[in-house]
């Protein structure tokens, strides 16, 4: 049952990804040029919204939430700085 | 009706519109099953499943022992459900190119930059994907598993990623494009 569940948000996933435009790789490399803010307008969007759900639910008392992410200083921006540069020549 | 099907045909949505529907799918991975929306942690899955196969000795160590143990996991299968999302998405827009010549090199932008073979691209996609994989380890996550699953339940460690990925992703793009920018 979790599997179904994973494929079904996985789907909706890609989907939106695509919609957004974010599977060409124009899209990511201009965001990191400033000509095209759809990747950062994308993910802020994504952010504001799964923020406002899942904080309000708690406060109603209705989820839990999973396990975050660990935050270690070094660790966090060395990683986001090699991913970086991946990320503009894949286009990711 | 004849609304929802022409949104549905057209190519590229408002990204404040695919935004909402991805705040939805993130909502709903926490609250149907409490997980978070992590993309590159599956990679490390199937190679820790194949590395366990081939070098059982080389893949008996901590990082794949407990931060990522093989198996098909849930992150595995949403990494399907999103490859299929995408066709579809494709699909429906019909910019869907199966198989044909030269279809994975189409990005004219990305031809004036660095020439129109299609080997480079292949090159470039495989040598950049390593290096995302990579930073995606040391992090503990990527765009989507650390920066939006995170940043979404306020972690700290997802804006400090947010900020090195901008950082170091505006310099590359200043060196690859130099004059061209």
């Amino acid at each position: 049952m979790n599997y179904v569940i994973a494929l079904f948000l996985g789907g909706f996933f890609g989907f939106s990804l695509n919609k957004a435009g974010l599977t060409k790789y124009n899209k990511i490399v201009n965001q990191f040029r400033f000509t095209d803010m759809a990747v950062l307008k994308f993910m802020m969007t994504a952010l504001v919204v799964a923020m406002i759900g899942l904080y309000g639910l708690r406060g109603l008392g209705l989820v839990k939430f999973p396990t975050v992410p660990n935050t270690y200083i070094v660790g966090n921006l060395v990683g986001g700085l090699i991913f970086g540069i991946g990320m503009a020549l894949t286009g990711y | 009706m004849n609304w929802i099907i022409k949104q549905i045909h057209k190519e590229i949505w408002s990204p404040y519109a695919a935004g909402i529907l991805l705040g939805i799918v993130g909502i709903l991975a926490v609250v149907l099953s409490n997980t978070l929306l992590g993309a590159s942690g599956a990679f490390e899955n199937i190679a820790g499943m194949i590395g366990k196969a081939i070098a059982p000795q080389a893949f008996n160590n901590t990082y794949f022992k407990f931060v990522m143990p093989p198996g098909i996991t849930w992150g595995v299968i949403l990494l399907v459900g999103v490859f299929f999302g995408g066709m579809i998405g494709a699909a429906t827009s019909g910019t869907l190119k199966w198989g044909k010549k030269d279809a994975v090199n189409d990005d004219s932008q990305w031809k004036r930059i660095f020439g129109p073979q299609t080997w480079k691209r292949w090159a470039l996609g495989f040598v950049g994907a390593i290096i995302l994989e990579y930073a995606a380890g040391i992090a503990g996550g990527c765009t989507s598993g650390l920066a939006i699953s995170g940043g979404m339940l306020l972690v700290p460690a997802a804006f400090l990623f947010i900020a090195g990925m901008f950082g170091s992703g505006i310099i590359t793009a200043l060196v690859i494009y130099r004059n061209r920018y």
